[in-house]
């Protein structure tokens, strides 16, 4: 791999990772998979925690294939790797603790406006 | 393939550091015979075919203050109507022009030109070359710029002008609710405008990547390239979609294809993603030049190096990438749900993290230097205030339920002017100050410059401090009165007061840069003693901006590296053989490959742009049918423009070093045309990409599917389909046993012959399928995409048959021979392109028949 491809390797699994679980979120809200079981959580839920850990996994690997020293050669793909693991496990740590298609307005009508 | 490096020291391929320098010559000589090659012609023709990158450079950054001074005065009109609860200075529709001008005029005309202005003068001399990688592109990039503005001007004077907000909102903007041509000349100006930024991303970006001096390796490059790389990356990925949502919207417009239009299975959220997948990465297309500079002037003003250089790297590349996952922080009220708005939010916090990494490695460099207070200073310590501010807020923007409350306030306005005036005009300002005697070759004349610095200071912070206040007692964007406020009313009005001695300040600045250009003493040769090679050179620049180039030993500039350079002692040095000559580089290792034969003064960028502007008026006006002949002339001069670089003889190896010869581009396949090419594809991959989402996002979200059946023949659909996507797959096939006849010096003729056929057998199938089976686009959003689907397909066959066509014709004229490949290199790119995404496109076509 040419040094700009391993720089850029990491925040690219990032926005793979982030495209396909925002996609799934999509269709999945659309298609009903939240009310479709898949043992203890819904398909929903399955698919997103499945995706989001796979584009863990896979910043995780490029992490450690990485050498370790040799200046900013080594130094920016390492930084990218880091970038893309972290900004994996930020921005896309809701898929663990929101509800997936709830609205403000279906809380509001919910919680807020008397039946 | 022939060698790179022939009769080198070793008699093999050589590093950077075996290069020798060549003997100084005289430089006056040098000078002349350069000056012969490179100089624009004289007198008015000189105005029209000029392509050199610093006379463009200077013209781009010229128009944009002219827009700024227009979008300012808009910006005075905006601030007298609020001084007062009731003004009665403007009526609501003039209101809503100005405003919408204000915003269009700050982002489209100033901003990104007044970037790409500064990079084109800016770039080569940096980098250590002698102009960009496409000058007659460059050209064609101000034509288009200046036309462009000036028909979105003129639709101002003539009361005509868009009125629907600088982001153009659907349904607001469609043909129901705003009728006439205002929208319209919203949507085509700027998009006409838009051909500029792509072009100029384009080449920035092969200039960067393939014309660095030698020796300057990516990891040592200059960090104004590092951020000007990513800036054009992202123009290239950012715009796309900016461009693909004007010419939907533009189609519903003008015939009606509903994309937008609920009614018919449309939405108008999809104008939404569409835009601010453009429009937040856009903040950033802006900041990152501007940081660049920073990083330039920040270490010569405190006489020290960068602190961070790899971390700044490091968070260039991070923005670059997290500016595209915000998009959705400026549709946080419309109704999406909590998980997505989780993961924009937890995007947008994350995105302070890089930014900070350079304001504080910035601060360092302070630190670890001696500052010197001179004028560029004070404008980076303006940055530093206003930018930071505006950073915060807009970290208070990113969080769900404060964005809710201040949603669409005044606290916004405060919020994108703080981030935009601090993240971009102060660092402008900087740049000028520091620049400007490098530009004139004069020094300026003091005490000017300090005071409209502090004028504009406490005219901005005055205007837009007391703007978050106004925004938080709940004051909306956009309207023109306020009678039932009287709370607003006083901060109103201190807002307006301040406006107008920001206004005073600008044009106190403004004096300032015309008083220096034109009466300023002689500057010394570099008066910051800075040691980039922007300074190792006369000033003001000559038109060749080296008389030999900088290689390996001379890449630190300044003034000591001039008089050398100047002498010949660098590489390539003159031009002796009366072409404009300049060398190509590896794109990570910076090892000298290739000699590019750049073309010289001609008018035919301007032509070009005067069709492009027929088509955008045709559009204007109503008359689509005139739009063919317009179309047809810009392909016509597409093509004269190809023909004005072909060559058909063999061109003798250029010895650019004692003992090092290259040999000229003609006799290479990684020639810059061909990453040019790749350039372009990833912006055209980007749109089709966003086409795609589109139809994922309308088929998911939308109301108003299942759309009605499709009444076409569903197996004609497909063996349509199966005849586009075949002839273009032989077309691809056709290219590559070219290239192996190419370059085992055979007959090329026959396989461009079949690829041409090929791909107007494709055409034909495609032209078929959109008569027989496709349905009529105006029924539904589905039958829309569809049609939209297959024109893109059918655009891309028409090119690559273009392409074909060329190489055709080349190879019948003996171009493409023994080791001239020709277009042949380019072409088997856009082949291959055009046949995967017809393959996608059909792809979907047929998914979407059988769904039905």
């Amino acid at each position: 791999m040419s040094f700009l491809a391993r720089s850029l390797a990491g925040p690219m699994i990032w926005a793979v990772t982030f495209s396909v679980v925002y996609a799934l979120h999509g269709a999945g809200c659309a298609l009903g998979w939240d009310g479709v079981s898949a043992g203890p959580v819904s398909l929903h839920r399955a698919a997103l925690v499945g995706s989001w850990i796979l584009g863990l996994i896979a910043g995780l690997a490029l992490l450690l294939r990485l050498p370790a020293s040799g200046g900013l050669h080594a130094g920016l793909p390492r930084a990218g790797a880091w970038t893309g693991l972290v900004a994996t496990l930020f921005t896309l740590f809701p898929v663990l603790v929101t509800s997936s298609c709830d609205t403000a307005r279906a809380l509001a009508v919910n919680f807020f406006i008397p039946v | 393939m022939t060698d790179a490096y022939i009769g080198t020291a070793t008699g093999t391929r050589a590093t950077t550091d075996e290069i020798k320098s060549d003997a100084p010559q005289r430089a006056l000589g040098l000078h002349r015979e350069l000056d012969r090659t490179w100089a624009n012609d004289p007198g008015w023709r000189g105005q029209i075919s000029a392509v050199n990158h610093t006379t463009l450079g200077l013209r781009f950054m010229g128009t944009a203050l002219v827009f700024f001074a227009i979008g300012g005065i808009l910006a005075m009109l905006i601030r007298t109507q609020l001084a007062t609860p009731e003004g009665a200075f403007l009526d609501t529709e003039i209101y809503n022009q100005i405003f919408t001008m204000h915003g269009s005029i700050m982002m489209f005309l100033f901003a990104i030109p007044m970037l790409e202005g500064l990079a084109i003068y800016m770039l080569p001399k940096i980098l250590g070359t002698r102009d960009l990688a496409f000058p007659r592109l460059t050209a064609l990039g101000y034509w288009c710029y200046l036309f462009g503005g000036l028909i979105l001007l003129f639709a101002l004077l003539g009361g005509v002008a868009p009125r629907e907000g600088w982001f153009m909102y659907t349904p607001l903007s469609g043909a129901t609710y705003s009728p006439g041509i205002n929208a319209d000349v919203w949507l085509l100006g700027v998009t006409f405008v838009e051909i500029s930024a792509l072009a100029a991303a384009v080449e920035i970006t092969v200039t960067i990547l393939r014309q660095r001096a030698p020796g300057m390796k990516l990891t040592e490059m200059p960090l104004f390239a590092w951020y000007m790389l990513g800036t054009s990356v992202m123009m290239l990925v950012g715009f796309p979609p900016l461009i693909l949502a004007s010419v939907l919207l533009e189609i519903e417009r003008a015939f009606g294809w509903p994309f937008f239009e609920v009614a018919r299975g449309g939405d108008p959220l999809l104008w939404q993603h569409l835009f601010w997948l453009f429009g937040h990465p856009e903040v950033y297309i802006i900041f990152l030049p501007a940081a660049g500079a920073l990083s330039t002037i920040i270490p010569v003003m405190c006489r020290t190096t960068i602190l961070g250089y790899g971390a700044i790297v490091a968070a260039i590349v991070a923005l670059v990438f997290l500016s595209f996952g915000l998009w959705v922080h400026h549709m946080f009220t419309v109704g999406i749900p909590h998980m997505a708005l989780a993961f924009f939010s937890a995007a947008s916090v994350l995105v302070a993290v890089p930014t900070a990494v350079q304001v504080f490695a910035w601060i360092g460099t302070m630190w670890k230097g001696r500052p010197d207070m001179h004028l560029p200073m004070y404008h980076i310590m303006g940055f530093f205030l206003t930018f930071v501010m505006g950073g915060l807020t807009g970290v208070m923007l990113a969080i769900v339920p404060f964005n809710w409350q201040a949603h669409d306030t005044h606290f916004v306005v405060a919020h994108l002017h703080y981030v935009l005036i601090g993240g971009f005009v102060f660092p402008m300002m900087a740049a000028a100050a520091y620049w400007m005697p490098q530009i004139t070759g004069r020094a300026r004349i003091k005490g000017l410059g300090e005071a409209a610095f502090w004028t504009i200071l406490i005219g901005f912070h005055g205007t837009f401090f007391l703007m978050h206040l106004t925004g938080l007692l709940g004051m909306p964007r956009r309207i023109d009165v306020y009678p039932d406020n009287p709370e607003w009313i006083w901060l109103n009005l201190t807002s307006s007061i301040f406006g107008f001695v920001m206004t005073i300040g600008f044009a106190l600045f403004a004096l300032d840069l015309v008083l220096q250009a034109w009466l300023g003493p002689r500057s010394p040769r570099d008066p910051w003693r800075a040691p980039g090679l922007d300074w190792a050179m006369r000033l003001p620049p000559p038109s060749y901006n080296f008389a030999s180039l900088p290689g390996p030993g001379r890449l630190d500039g300044g003034a000591q590296a001039a008089q050398g350079l100047a002498r010949g002692e660098g590489l390539l040095p003159g031009a002796p053989r009366g072409r404009r000559e300049v060398l190509v580089t590896g794109v990570g290792s910076a090892r000298p490959e290739l000699i590019a034969i750049l073309p010289g003064n001609t008018a035919l960028p301007l032509g070009l742009a005067c069709a492009i502007g027929a088509f955008v008026l045709m559009m204007l006006s109503g008359l689509y049918w005139l739009t063919l002949p317009a179309l047809a002339l810009v392909a016509a001069l597409i093509w004269v423009w190809a023909r004005g670089m072909a060559q058909g003889h063999d061109a003798a190896p250029v010895e650019v070093a004692p003992g090092l010869s290259l040999p000229v581009h003609i006799h290479r396949h990684d020639t810059l045309g061909r990453t040019g090419t790749v350039c372009l594809l990833l912006a055209d991959g980007t749109l089709f990409a966003a086409l795609l989402f589109g139809v994922g996002f309308l088929s998911v979200v939308a109301p108003g599917w299942p759309p009605p059946e499709l009444t076409g023949d569903p197996k004609l659909g497909a063996g349509l389909i199966a005849g586009l996507v075949g002839g273009l797959g032989l077309g691809a096939i056709a290219v590559r046993l070219g290239l192996r006849a190419q370059g085992n010096g055979g007959a090329v003729l026959p396989a461009a012959a079949v690829a041409f056929i090929a791909n107007l057998a494709a055409l034909a199938c495609l032209i078929w399928l959109a008569v027989a089976v496709l349905d009529d686009p105006t029924r539904h959003a589905r039958d829309a995409l569809r049609g939209v689907l297959a024109g893109y397909a059918g655009l891309h066959a028409l090119i690559a048959a273009g392409m074909a066509g060329y190489a055709l014709d080349q190879a019948r004229r003996g171009e493409i021979a023994g080791t001239r490949a020709g277009c042949m290199p380019a072409w088997r790119l856009w082949q291959d392109f055009a046949a995967v995404t017809a393959l996608i496109a059909g792809a979907i076509l047929i998914a979407q028949g059988s769904g039905a």
